[in-house]
Order: C-alpha cells, then sequence, then structure tokens
C-alpha cells in the first residue's frame, strides 16, 4: 500500500487542486479524483524508490519529536541540509515520516 | 547558489506527472471523461508547480501541444496576423524577461492566437501586451483553445482568452470570465499598458468597472487596422456579454478594485499577502507541538511566526524573497536512533520543500541535538 505521504508536498497538493478545480467545474467525480490521487501515491512512490539517487546530509537542533499513530513528527531549528553540491539553511523544518515496516 | 541543488529535480517531477497521467488516462476513459479533460488535470497541475516555483522547467509537452495547436489553426486569419505579426516582432524582444523561457514560443502564441480566428482587434490587444507583460504560460482550455496567461512586470497575472471561451478552468482568474467574447478579456492589463495600445475591440474589463469600449477601440488604428469591418457585429455581440459581465460584476466591481491588483492572477491564501492567517493555520500547529512555549508565550508565540520569516534570512535572500514556507520534508526512514539527547536519523526517498524550494533525495543521514 503505497504512502499517501506525499500527498502533501508541492506535487501533490497542486494535484490535488487541480483536481479539485475539475470537481468544482463538474468535469469529473470526486470518485475519479480518488482514483487518480491514489494512482499518484503509486506513481510518486515508486518513482522516489526508483528515479530518485542523491544524498543529503542535514544537521541541526531538534526541537520537538513525536510519534504518533506510527508517524514521527520531528521540527528541527537551525538546520544545515548539505548536499555534495550545495548548502541549504532554514531556521525551521518539519520531517514527517510515516513509520515504514518494511525498511530496509 | 542554492538554485542549483537538485539540477534533476524538474526532470523526476516530469517523468512522474507524465506516469501518472498516462496511468489515470485509462480511469477518465472508463468513468467516460474526456481526454481533454485530462489535459486540463495536467495542465492545471503543471502551472501550479510553476506557480510555486518550487521547481524549474517548463514541460515540453506543453510546447509541443502547443506547437501542434498553433499549426492547425494557423490556416485561419491570416489577415489578422499581417497585422499581428509588426505587433510580434516587438513582443519577442520585450518579453526577455529572465522568468520563463516561453519568450521563445511568443511568435507561435501569437500566430495562434491571431490565427485562432480572433479579430485583428483581439490579436492587437494581445500584442499590445508587451509593455511590461511576459507571456507566461499557455493554458488548453477543455475546449482545446489555448488560453495565454500573461504576466505583468509588477507580477500580477493576467488571462487572455483568445477566443471565446470561456471559463474559468482557470485558476488564475477567477472572476470576469464574460461567457465568451471574442475579444480577449484582458483585465486591468490596458491600464498600466496605455502606451496607445489600450483599446481593444470588446470587452476591457478595467480595475473599477466593466468598460465596454467597443466604440473607441476600431478608432485605434496602430492595432486594429483591419478589424474595422468585423467590428460592429462584434461589438454588439461583446455588449451583451458584456452586460451579463457588468451584471455580474456589479457586485464585484467595488471590491474588484482593492482587490484587482493582486486576485487576478492568483488567489493566493499563503504569501507574503496573508501572514494572518498563516499565523492562525501555524498556530494551530505548533499548539500541537510546542504547547508550552506558547502557554507561556501567548500572543508573543504569534509575533514570534512573523518576525520568523524575516529571521529566515540566515544565509540567502531566498529565505527571504519566497513566502512563508513552513520548510517540510516528507521521507521514509531506515533508522532513528537516540542517544540521550542526540538523534541520529537515517532517512530515504524523501521530497523536502525549503525556503519554498522542493528537493528530493534517495538517502538522508542527520544529527540533531535535543
Amino acid at each position: 500500500m503505497a504512502y499517501q505521504l506525499y500527498r502533501n508536498t508541492t506535487l501533490g497538493n497542486s494535484l490535488q487542486e487541480s483536481l479539485d478545480e475539475l470537481i468544482q467545474t463538474q468535469q469529473i467525480t470526486p470518485q475519479l479524483a480518488l482514483q487518480v490521487l491514489l494512482q499518484f501515491d503509486k506513481a510518486i512512490n515508486t518513482a522516489l524508490a526508483n528515479r530518485v539517487r542523491n544524498r543529503v546530509n542535514f544537521k541541526g537542533s531538534l526541537n520537538t519529536y513525536r510519534f504518533c499513530d506510527n508517524v514521527w513528527t520531528f521540527v528541527l531549528n537551525d538546520v544545515e541540509f548539505r548536499e555534495v553540491t550545495d548548502l541549504v539553511k532554514v531556521d525551521k523544518v518539519k520531517i514527517v515520516l510515516p513509520h515504514s515496516s518494511t525498511t530496509a | 547558489m542554492s538554485n542549483q541543488l537538485n539540477l534533476p529535480q524538474p526532470k523526476l517531477y516530469r517523468s512522474v506527472i507524465e506516469d501518472v497521467i498516462n496511468e489515470v488516462r485509462e480511469l477518465f476513459l472508463d468513468e467516460g471523461v474526456d481526454e481533454q479533460v485530462l489535459m486540463e488535470l495536467k495542465t492545471l497541475w503543471e502551472n501550479k508547480l510553476m506557480q510555486s516555483k518550487a521547481v524549474e522547467g517548463f514541460n515540453t509537452e506543453e510546447q509541443a501541444a502547443l506547437q501542434a495547436a498553433a499549426q492547425q489553426q494557423a490556416q485561419q486569419a491570416q489577415q489578422a496576423t499581417q497585422q499581428a505579426q509588426t505587433q510580434q516582432v516587438l513582443l519577442p524582444p520585450q518579453q526577455q524577461a529572465p522568468q520563463q523561457q516561453v519568450i521563445v514560443q511568443d511568435p507561435k502564441i501569437l500566430q495562434h492566437m491571431s490565427a485562432t480566428g480572433m479579430n485583428a482587434a483581439t490579436t492587437a490587444a494581445t500584442l499590445a501586451l508587451p509593455t511590461g507583460i511576459s507571456p507566461y504560460q499557455q493554458l488548453i482550455t477543455s475546449q482545446g483553445q489555448i488560453l495565454q496567461v500573461l504576466r505583468a512586470a509588477n507580477g500580477t497575472q493576467y488571462i487572455i482568452q483568445p477566443q471565446q471561451q470561456m471559463v474559468l478552468q482557470q485558476q488564475v482568474l477567477p472572476q470576469m470570465q464574460p461567457g465568451g467574447g471574442q475579444a480577449p478579456v484582458i483585465q486591468q492589463v490596458l491600464a498600466p499598458l496605455q502606451g496607445g495600445l489600450p483599446q481593444q475591440t470588446g470587452v476591457i474589463i478595467q480595475p473599477q468597472q466593466v468598460i465596454l469600449t467597443g466604440n473607441n477601440v476600431q478608432q485605434n488604428a496602430q492595432v486594429q487596422g483591419g478589424a474595422a469591418p468585423g467590428g460592429p457585429q462584434q461589438q454588439q455581440q461583446i455588449q451583451q456579454q458584456v452586460q451579463q459581465v457588468q451584471q455580474v460584476q456589479g457586485g464585484a466591481a467595488p471590491g474588484v478594485p482593492q482587490q484587482q491588483q493582486q486576485p487576478p492572477m492568483m488567489l493566493q491564501v499563503d504569501g507574503a499577502g496573508d501572514t494572518s492567517s498563516e499565523d492562525e493555520d501555524e498556530e494551530e500547529e505548533y499548539d500541537e507541538e510546542e504547547d508550552e512555549e506558547k502557554e507561556k508565550d501567548g500572543e508573543d508565540g504569534q509575533v514570534e511566526e512573523e518576525p520568523l520569516n524575516s529571521e529566515d534570512d540566515v544565509s540567502d535572500e531566498e529565505d527571504q524573497e519566497l513566502f512563508d514556507t513552513e520548510n517540510v520534508v516528507v521521507c521514509q526512514y531506515d533508522k532513528i536512533h537516540r542517544s540521550k539527547n542526540k538523534w541520529k536519523f537515517h532517512l530515504k526517498d524523501g521530497i523536502m520543500n525549503l525556503n519554498g524550494r522542493d528537493y528530493v533525495f534517495s538517502k538522508a543521514i542527520g544529527d540533531a541535538e535535543w
């Protein structure tokens, strides 16, 4: 079962918004929109697993951590995300990750 | 700078979009939904991605579709194109705005638009935008017509409807869509333009009110030269439509001028202009996570939200220029480890949105101290 985790990303949100608009103009049914989202979940999960091959390191301070409903949520402050090529600094970042029973 | 982080990004997103679209195509057909709708979904999706600035790149398919459409309709209204072409030449050089690489397509867009049976006036109107307006995107509506979303220099966006269309498949301009004037609906565009272009045939919806300038239109020869013959008839139609629009807009007009500056382009719920609601949203989230701090700080907590934005310029201006994005990372994890107050994260397959930009990783390792 693919995670619906990625629906709250730029990609996922824009898809949902687009679907909502189409629903409002009655061009598709909500049912169909749901199907699309499920399909999106699958596709994004597959794509991420197969198409992405880069590493990131990050360092920061942990502000909050939560593990609820099998989902970890962390709030970090003053984090540096470092990739081979470049560096991104953020003041605050939220990390959301579902517990994966199949993590290897 | 950080802009270059994860260059393959757009390609990845593109491929994901393609995959999803292809996979849902069957679903759409099963439901008896037209392929057009699917294309529209795709267009909307991509536009939002573009607007979010989280991903760069322009979809090649869109370009291809645009070209195809342009070719198909290139057979029409050649007279209009003659007039238009002179203007077209002006446009591309002026459109060198770095924002969109659509520049290359300007001539095609224009040709297309002019060729789609619009009268010269509408074409001219479209072309008349050059001053500070760069074509932003082309959107393919359900009817296969191509809307051109123009982006003015000041950042506002307008939609030009080359044809009768309608409607609002457009997420950008929720208002003011005359059921389908033959003339382009240019909101507010003409106001800043003024440099002699402004009056076009058909409906010109200015910020304050819907104004039918049909009478004036034709006389402005510079663009309109060949439009005269078709003018009167169109005006009548346009008038009818405009009236309808006016009625609709009657109530909206007062509120329009104030909003015109911003809403036409995009109803930004989030963004620099709307921190208050954001604060509320964020506050809700923070209440869960930072209960202690919130209770103590109370209102201070809210105040901290706004300064947070300004405090974001830890390193780059990027932190400032983008909206108040709560940087989020969604991913899966391999291992999460803690020793006393030292946390170690081994993450995988994640999408990050940092400072408004999207990044992706297959693996991430992090350290944090609590």
